[in-house]
């Protein structure tokens, strides 16, 4: 890779350029041409969209730089939100991550001092691609320094195209792994730099390469967990040097300091117990140079084999003491969900629906990986093997990185995106070693290479070892024909990756694009129509309730109030809101009107085939609201274990809340020609309920492809409406209401007769005891009952107000 | 435990049936709780005869409900049925309660019928197929038809569900479920004390560097185990509880290892694919570190070649099987001319 062709050696020469400088020339333009690649392969979405932001977490975040940008950073550091989280509200300033925000608005100034002037929007839209082309740099160097600048050069081009990377950093993705995975890469860099120098300047360095990160993104936890380990398996394997306690305890006592100002973290820092593996290496490091110092003092070794038995076992017993008091007495936190379902995979699935529901936390198939790494998973064994064969502080380092993510990786789909950096610098040795020696091979004009070592060939399914043979006649045009083979390999790759971030990661999720009948595209922009629908119609003050994914959005786009929001921090909330959208519409009328709800938004893929709608996901929310409210049962809503809105599918489910407000209507509506009216097209039947009726929402607006509905809640009835507008009498139905329930029930002044009270509702107060008594007189409940005083006690019930000796008429 | 048993009669409503045939009844419950404390478990044994002395024979109202694990000895070995496991669980459940009822509760027995034994017993209650649970109530007169079946749903979360298909029916609760822990209390502090004892031995090791720790040759079988763990799904299989393989719906002699559609593999799958991303790996170290020393030409031409041909086909091959399996059709972006 380092080296060039021939025609460009020759042009340069006329520059009259020594080797080195030639080098160094074609190495820089090298980068520059990568670090223009790796940003502009990420423009896809702005081109064939328009310039947006993507997703749903990018809303919140560029919602907080507006305001930021707008209200200075001390009115942002101590905003109280109240337009999430009705009643409850967020503090915003203690409850995020600030780095990627006031990044963002640093450029923006920075560019407007500069007399640009562009939009902040602009600004955050292409921040993900920005810091994707400096985290191209940053691999650059990285490689440089666990191996030589040929691997870097590699790592730079393979990092600046990988889909795993680029699936979180297209422009409009304002998300913060966009900033993240490069001060992550950068704290590493810097951390292995301090480590190999033992300069004290690289760990300052490092200290704040981690400030940074804990800045900007939860993942920090994993820095601050695979350093310690790192430091530990340095340990045992005897490469204890005074470089490592330099670059450990300075990065360590001035990170951990640092990253206490981000209020999010703060104590937690030195409380909680993912944090604990990072202070018990630092007092392990004591440990270690106390005794590298006895050792010096003591000339006599048993003497020093005895006192080393001790203080270690001393040493041992007083750390566990002290985790367990601090664990019994509260002051070290218990590990979090998040971080258990790291370690033990299967936790989330049992333990936190809320976290097993994200689509971006199921584990990962292989096909995943194929998909966001391609070659590079075979080059990864190769670059692993070529590590172990070159030991080194640096190298140890890239392995522990590579095998930890990739394992996390397995885990979760999201983590691919850590994996990636260690598996494009393995694969970068592999690739570089391996069409080094085969350049070498090609322009050595007689000379015997050397075997051994630095033989480290490898890298696609090449290897150049038939060429060692010097006799060999055809040992050049084998050369020629593996790096022909490697180059395919490479170029395979580059196809791969842009078709990837052209098809799969390049779309806003926000705008749906589908392919239509003849291949043209056809663009659904209904969640912006929605949304600004709501923002033009609706009352300032309205509260729209949703399922929480689309809290940020419709805050950020709507500018109106939400009940949950995608800042999942309180469970029983959104329990809350899963429970009434997995109710019955008057058991769920009542829990909306004790949240003060306004509007309700559904997300409904039927007409258009749109896969991931509420429908989809409504199982999370039953799973979600009966892990608060038992109420709820998973197998209410399920056919022998299957998930089904047709004919066949369980009565709860066809007249839970969700599903009469994603279908109403739906049943006259034709979908599909040659297919029954109500043709669900996203799940292909056609559905059971046809004839939804709502009684306490109306709907409001639907958009033009039904992507989102929104339906208004209705005020409460007026009681004293003479008209009686909705007010009917069905004796039958109330009859059958009552038997149900049992009369006894009545008798007792017990209140489950609620929902039959939705029958007589509407109904002025004495219609209603004449309805009843029609019920009863038709003598559908089949029972003799004391009549006046039943009656009475179940319009008390219904809060009517009759004359308690109310008797029915002959 | 006659005490017992009339003064929770008496709050019941069957206080009238009872008085008449009290004596008879008391006998039976007597002799159930006598099983119950010779099992294990509590999960009492049935077969023909008792079920026909503490089912079919007694009038109902019984003064107890039954719940009936099917099983079958023969079918243990079939993982897909999971009788093992769930049977296991159906015997957590009836000791917790009986636990937590301090064995005093007469309300609710646990029992389990084998099929070899009781046949008739499985006609008898219309059983064709498992796993099967079925809760008897104190009324049902058919115990085919009137008694209630616990469906899939509540075999779903194990223990916990069943306690809660209990709880639901039967108005009983169950209370907190009480599995045994992994390691009895002996057991774990032993393990505390040997780990104790070694750690000085090991720490001198340690610092006289001459542990397996010290040997590259392990970590680097460790490594590549890991790597082989990750991109396999394996951790995905354990998630999911993913099988081996399938077998095809519509030819139940053919078996289906492949499954078509990204976001889902079988284990077998992922096992193989996992195997072919390693294989080149490892060709690759063979050929760059131990192929090189080899002196005969022939032999290492040879070599070379067949590591060449594997590799090629086994990248050709995942290739191949992603295409399938995503269903994606990956093209360049280049001028539509040349295509």
């Amino acid at each position: 890779m380092a080296t060039m062709p021939a025609s460009a050696s020759d042009l340069l020469k006329s520059f009259k350029l020594k080797t080195k400088q030639q080098e160094l020339l074609i190495r820089v333009s090298i980068l520059c041409l990568v670090y223009i690649l790796a940003f502009i392969t990420r423009l896809f979405s702005v081109l064939r969209y328009e310039s947006m932001i993507h997703e749903f977490d990018p809303y919140f975040n560029y919602r907080t730089t507006l305001y930021l940008t707008e209200n200075g950073f001390y009115d942002f550091w101590n905003w109280f939100d109240y337009e999430s989280w009705y009643p409850l509200g967020r503090i915003v300033g203690g409850t995020l991550y600030p780095g990627l925000m006031v990044t963002a608005v640093l450029i923006y100034r920075i560019l407007r001092f500069l007399r640009f002037a562009v939009h902040i929007r602009e600004v955050c839209v292409l921040t993900a691609p920005f810091f994707a082309s400096n985290t191209t740099l940053v691999a650059y160097f990285f490689g440089k320094e666990i191996w030589d600048s040929g691997a870097g050069l590699v790592a730079a081009i393979l990092i600046a195209i990988c889909p795993g990377y680029i699936s979180r950093s297209v422009a409009g993705s304002y998300d913060n792994e966009g900033v993240a995975i490069f001060a992550l890469l950068f704290t590493f860099y810097v951390f292995v730099k301090a480590v190999n120098t033992g300069s004290l300047a690289w760990s300052l360095a490092s200290a704040f390469g981690y400030f940074y990160m804990v800045s900007a993104w939860g993942g920090y936890v994993f820095i601050i967990n695979l350093i310690p380990l790192y430091v530990l398996v340095l340990l045992i394997t005897g490469r204890y040097s005074m470089r490592l306690y330099v670059a450990y305890n300075c990065m360590y006592i001035l990170g951990m300091l640092l990253a206490m100002q981000i209020r999010f973290v703060g104590f937690q820092h030195v409380q909680s117990g993912e944090h604990m593996a990072v202070m018990g290496v630092f007092f392990l490091m004591q440990v270690f140079y106390f005794l590298d110092w006895v050792k010096h003092m003591l000339s006599d070794t048993k003497l020093f084999q005895a006192f080393l038995r001790i203080t270690v076992t001393c040493a041992v017993a007083v750390g566990g003491i002290a985790l367990g008091l601090g664990m019994v007495s509260g002051y070290i936190s218990p590990w979090t969900g998040r971080f258990y379902s790291l370690l033990d995979p299967t936790y989330a699935k049992d333990h936190i629906p809320i976290i097993a529901s994200v689509s971006e936390h199921q584990p990962t198939a292989w096909s995943s990986f194929m998909f966001d790494f391609h070659i590079l998973l075979f080059l990864f064994p190769a670059g692993l093997y070529f590590c172990f064969k070159r030991l080194s502080d640096a190298t140890i380092f890239i392995v522990m990185y590579g095998l930890t993510s990739m394992y996390f990786a397995g885990v979760m789909v999201r983590l691919i995106l850590v994996a990636t950096p260690a598996v494009c610098l393995i694969s970068a040795i592999a690739v570089s070693a391996t069409v080094k020696n085969l350049t070498v091979l090609l322009r050595s004009k007689n000379k015997v290479v050397q075997t051994g070592s630095t033989k480290g060939s490898g890298g696609s399914k090449s290897s150049s070892k038939a060429l060692l043979d010097q006799s060999q006649p055809f040992q050049k045009n084998g050369a020629i024909a593996l790096l022909f083979g490697a180059f395919y390999l490479l170029s395979r790759y580059a196809t791969h990756c842009t078709w990837v971030t052209s098809e799969a990661y390049s779309s806003p999720s926000i705008v749906l694009a589908a392919r239509g009948a003849h291949g043209n595209r056809v663009i659904f922009d209904d969640y912006r129509e929605a949304y600004f629908w709501l923002r033009q119609n609706t009352p300032q003050d309205a509260k729209v309730m949703s399922w929480w994914d689309y809290g940020y959005q419709i805050t950020a786009m709507g500018n109106r109030t939400v009940i949950v929001d995608n800042n999942t921090w309180n469970n029983t909330h959104i329990a809350t809101v899963g429970r009434a959208m997995s109710s019955y519409e008057d058991e769920a009328i009542e829990i909306i009107r004790s949240l003060d709800v306004d509007y309700v938004l559904v997300v409904f893929g039927g007409v258009t085939g749109y896969s991931s709608d509420d429908i989809n996901k409504f199982l999370w929310m039953v799973r979600i609201g009966g892990g608060v409210f038992p109420v709820i049962k998973e197998p209410d809503y399920l056919v022998n274990g299957e998930y089904r809105v047709d004919k066949g599918a369980a009565p709860k489910m066809l007249n839970c809340l969700m599903y009469k407000l994603c279908y109403y209507r739906f049943g006259e509506m034709l979908t599909e020609y040659g297919k029954p009216p109500g043709y669900d097209r996203a799940r292909g039947v056609e559905i059971g309920n046809k004839d939804v009726k709502l009684e306490h929402l109306e709907e409001a607006f639907t958009t033009s492809n039904w992507i989102v509905r929104i339906y208004r809640v209705k005020p409460p009835n007026n009681r004293c409406n003479i008209h009686g507008q909705s007010g009917t009498c069905n004796p039958q139905n109330l009859g059958v209401c009552l038997d149900l329930l049992g009369l006894v029930d009545v008798n007792l002044g017990n209140a489950p007769t609620k929902p039959c009270c939705s029958l007589i509702e509407g109904l002025v107060d004495l219609e209603g005891a004449v309805c009843l008594c029609t019920a009863v007189r038709a003598n559908v409940l089949g029972i003799h009952i004391n009549l006046s005083i039943s009656l009475s006690l179940l319009l008390r019930n219904c809060e009517r107000k009759v004359a308690t000796e109310y008797i029915c008429g002959p | 435990m006659a005490d017992h048993f009339f003064t929770f009669s008496i709050i019941t409503l069957s206080l009238f049936v009872v008085a008449s045939s009290g004596g008879l009844e008391s006998e039976l419950v007597a002799d159930l709780l006598t099983l119950q404390a010779e099992s294990k478990s509590g999960v009492i044994h049935l077969d023909d005869r008792t079920v026909s002395k503490f089912l079919t024979s007694p009038r109902t109202p019984r003064p107890y409900s039954f719940l009936i694990f099917f099983d079958a000895a023969n079918f243990h070995d079939k993982p897909e049925l999971r009788l093992r496991e769930l049977r296991r669980e159906f015997e957590i459940v009836a000791s917790s309660f009986i636990t937590n009822h301090n064995s005093s509760n007469t309300k609710l027995f646990f029992g389990d019928i084998e099929f070899r034994e009781s046949q008739s017993s499985f006609q008898l209650f219309g059983v064709n197929s498992l796993p099967h649970v079925r809760l008897v109530g104190p009324t049902a007169k058919s115990l085919k038809d009137d008694s209630d079946v616990m469906d899939q749903g509540d075999f779903s979360r194990l223990a916990e569900s069943m306690a809660e298909f209990v709880q639901y029916r039967t108005k009983l609760t169950v209370g907190p479920i009480h599995r045994p822990p992994a390691l009895s209390k002996m057991q774990l502090g032993l393990i505390t004390a040997l780990l104790l004892l070694c750690l000085p031995l090991v720490a001198k090791r340690i610092f006289a560097g001459e542990t397996l720790l010290h040997d590259p040759k392990i970590w680097l079988s460790g490594a590549f185990f890991v790597y082989f763990f990750s991109v396999s799904g394996a951790m995905h299989n354990i998630i999911r509880k993913m099988p081996m393989f399938l077998v095809d719906r519509n030819n139940p002699n053919k078996l289906v290892f492949f499954y078509q559609g990204s976001g889902m593999q079988l284990g077998a799958e992922g096992f193989a694919v996992g195997f072919l991303y390693t294989v080149v790996g490892l060709l690759l170290a063979f050929v760059t570190h131990v192929l090189v020393y080899v002196k005969d030409a022939t032999a290492k031409r040879l070599a070379m070649l067949f590591t060449l041909l594997v590799s090629f086909w086994a990248v050709k091959k995942v290739i191949l099987l992603d295409n399938w399996k995503t269903g994606y059709g990956i093209h360049g972006f280049w001028p539509s001319s040349w295509n």
